[in-house]
């Protein structure tokens, strides 16, 4: 790059030439990976399933138009979805502030290790633990000694939550931590001086300036769970039927890439909206939290 | 969706037992590194077994007759190129084998591991895989032939195969008549699994299976994640083909399954864990399921092939069309498919051979173990799935709306 720049004479188109050529690996990243399979996946979506499965080219909606046959799954997978992503941010809050605000030195340093540690073994292995601990040998065999009678727990809705709650509740306290470390605490001081209440403070300072570590952990936790696959199959024993399982059942069992497609490219979509309208909110939050601390 | 359960309960007393002596000796064919890939390939795919001491328990087949000399062998070896990919099921080879054919080859098998069939036909319909030899069961066939996805076999490459050797039972069946483009290796059936201690009266059919799941044993079933072998064994039930794809019998079985799934433990193709936990006390199960929970339970686990029909089906060895090894495959093939090394392989993956002649050399205990051969009179009402059934969209979406259903 440097020997270009001296061949080049010229600085400003030097430099021009430098940033083009540092943005390259970018650009050709983002245009293998991410415009060329969303290319790919636009281009099936319009064609047809071939007689014997797979893909045969055309330009149709057909697939589109079938859509609707996979409305309880989305439905499915909305609901549980938003549920557990709220059931997280439940839980992270009180994690996040206490980490942030209520412990000091080591100990903090060592409890938020201790939040991401759970990602060093892998999450195949850690929900078939969890298959193992709420199996009829494991938590309900427990239970019915203590005399609750005979309890399924591996394959219902509750063991599906509890293992989205679990495997992604990081994802959510990382992001409300990082946004209430960085929070002044005189706000809270002064909150506490001029007379408001712990639950005052918490809603008029502690929670609007934390809102956008809040958001972002949503939009962490909302989005893979969306697309969640493994969790429902382990967890659930497949009874509970995620987006996720209906793709891959489009193209592991009915051998439908068009309508897998048309599925994943309205899947990607309605993700894009979600991300844009994050993006959107956050900028409003960030302007808000300036102006205010402005006054 | 695995179809193949990995023999969990398999100890390395019961492998000593099974292995054989290697007929080959490894001396002067270690060729480079192809010889260490293929190791490494091996050792992935079952170390236990690679590291069994040699027992000589068939004597028959140790005897070391058929099969190209060493020789010849080493010489060919430079035109057959020293790899090869084998798109497979898990368990299902005897790693000493595969090592053996290495040895006198010098050609490395690079072994891919898939769980189902739909999921091999994924990697070889999208193109360049890289494999090129497929072991796909029945029903896929015939489809893969349409759409030029395997090759009609050149049978001029493969001097040593015997077509008498074969059980008349899975040569030239529907799926592929005249064995144009496959040649069957092991096959089984789908079948009953529950506990005696649990289950009484005792199952005998998929009627009495599908009504005591939805009634007498709730939360205690499981049904596979596959469509031919769930909604297949459900239709029997209701005295319907395993293959139908009637409207009004399909409506009828998704009316069924639609009721019964609330009452399910599980619709999962993982059979073994949950039975094994007791989780599930009757289960929709495959004959490799079948043998190893019976092998380990032999008192209270039952296995049995329904009296009132269901699948039979057959892995078979094809060529994949874009092979690019397409020598050294067939060198595989006439090598795999001599008795000695079926006998093998057989006794190794613990599923009923389609040769004959490699069956009579099996060792009795799993011969005369009726769990891997089940009587022949109980096989007569079962079906091979075929391909209209594995390919009808209708039926997959009544499979994808039952499973979607709450």
């Amino acid at each position: 790059m440097a020997a270009a720049g001296r061949a080049g004479g010229n600085g400003r188109r030097a430099k021009r030439g430098t940033a083009a050529l540092l943005a390259l690996p970018t650009a050709l990243w983002y245009l293998l990976f991410l415009i060329a399979p969303l290319v790919v996946l636009v281009v099936m979506s319009v064609g047809e399933r071939s007689p014997n499965g797979g893909y045969a080219p055309a330009l149709t909606l057909t697939q589109y138009a079938a859509l609707p046959t996979r409305f309880t799954p989305l439905v499915n997978t909305l609901g549980l979805a938003a549920l557990n992503t709220a059931i997280c941010a439940i839980v992270a809050f009180p994690v996040a502030y206490t980490l942030a605000l209520k412990v000091r030195g080591t100990w903090k340093l060592v409890l938020v290790a201790l939040v991401v540690v759970p990602f060093w073994t892998s999450f195949l292995i850690r929900t078939y633990a969890w298959m193992t601990l709420l199996g009829g040998n494991g938590i309900p065999r427990i239970l019915s000694w203590i005399g609750f009678g005979d309890i399924q727990l591996l394959n219902t809705p509750f063991a599906v939550s509890l293992g989205i709650v679990y495997n992604y509740l990081p994802l959510m306290v990382l992001p409300i931590y990082v946004s209430l470390e960085r929070l002044d605490r005189s706000f809270i001081e002064a909150s506490r001086d001029l007379g408001a209440g712990p639950i005052a403070t918490l809603r008029q300072i502690v929670l609007p300036l934390a809102a956008p570590g809040i958001l972002s952990g949503i939009v962490l936790v909302f989005i893979p769970v969306m697309g969640e696959y493994l969790i429902p199959v382990l967890l659930g024993g497949g009874k509970t039927y995620f987006l996720g399982n209906a793709l891959a059942d489009l193209f592991l069992q009915s051998r439908n890439w068009p309508f897998g497609s048309a599925l994943a490219a309205v899947f990607v979509a309605g993700m894009i909206v979600l991300v844009a309208g994050y993006l959107a909110v956050s900028r409003r939050l960030v302007r808000a939290g300036r102006e205010s601390s402005l006054i | 969706m695995s179809k193949r359960p990995t023999p969990k309960g398999l100890d390395p007393a019961d492998i000593t037992a099974l292995a054989i002596e290697r007929r080959m000796t490894r001396r002067g064919f270690l060729v480079g590194t192809g010889a260490g890939l293929g190791a490494l390939a091996l050792a992935g795919c079952a170390p236990s077994a690679a590291s069994a001491p040699p027992a000589t328990t068939a004597p028959s087949a140790a005897a070391p007759s058929g099969g190209a000399s060493p020789s010849a062998s080493a010489s060919a070896s430079a035109a057959l190129g020293d790899s090869m990919t084998l798109a497979t099921w898990p368990n299902y080879h005897d790693p000493a084998v595969l090592e053996d054919f290495t040895s006198a080859t010098g050609v490395a098998i690079n072994v891919q591991v898939f769980g189902s069939t739909e999921e091999m036909e994924a990697k070889i319909r999208a193109g360049n895989s890289g494999i090129d030899v497929v072991v796909p069961s029945n029903y896929a066939i015939e489809g893969w032939v349409k759409d030029t996805l395997i090759e009609p076999l050149d049978y001029a490459k493969l001097p040593d195969f015997k077509k008498e050797d074969w059980n008349p039972l899975f040569m030239d069946q529907a799926f592929d008549k005249g064995n144009v483009v496959s040649i069957p290796k092991n096959w089984g059936t789908t079948g009953i699994a529950f506990w005696s201690s649990k289950v009484s009266p005792a199952l005998t059919s998929w009627k009495e299976f599908f009504q005591a799941a939805g009634s007498t044993y709730k939360g205690k079933a499981l049904i596979v994640d596959h469509q031919i072998s769930s909604f297949g064994s459900a239709a029997v039930a209701m005295g319907y083909s395993l293959n139908t794809i009637d409207p009004t019998e399909m409506a009828a079985v998704e009316q069924m399954l639609t009721a019964l799934k609330p009452q399910l433990f599980a619709i999962s193709s993982d059979v073994q864990p949950p039975l094994r936990a007791k989780d599930t006390w009757l289960s929709v199960a495959w004959t490799g399921d079948g043998v190893q929970v019976v092998r380990d339970n032999p008192d209270d686990a039952k296995y049995v092939v329904a009296s009132d029909g269901g699948e039979l089906w057959i892995d078979s060895y094809t060529v994949a069309a874009d092979a690019p090894h397409r020598d050294a495959a067939y060198a595989f093939l006439d090598y795999i498919t001599q008795p000695e090394q079926a006998a093998r392989e057989t006794m190794f993956c613990l599923f009923p051979h389609a040769n004959d002649k490699a069956t009579a050399m099996v060792d009795p205990a799993v011969k005369d173990n009726p769990v891997i051969y089940p009587a022949p009179d109980s096989l007569t009402k079962l079906e091979y799935a075929v391909n209209a059934t594995y390919n009808s969209p209708e039926r997959a979406e009544a499979w994808a709306r039952i499973k979607a259903s709450a």
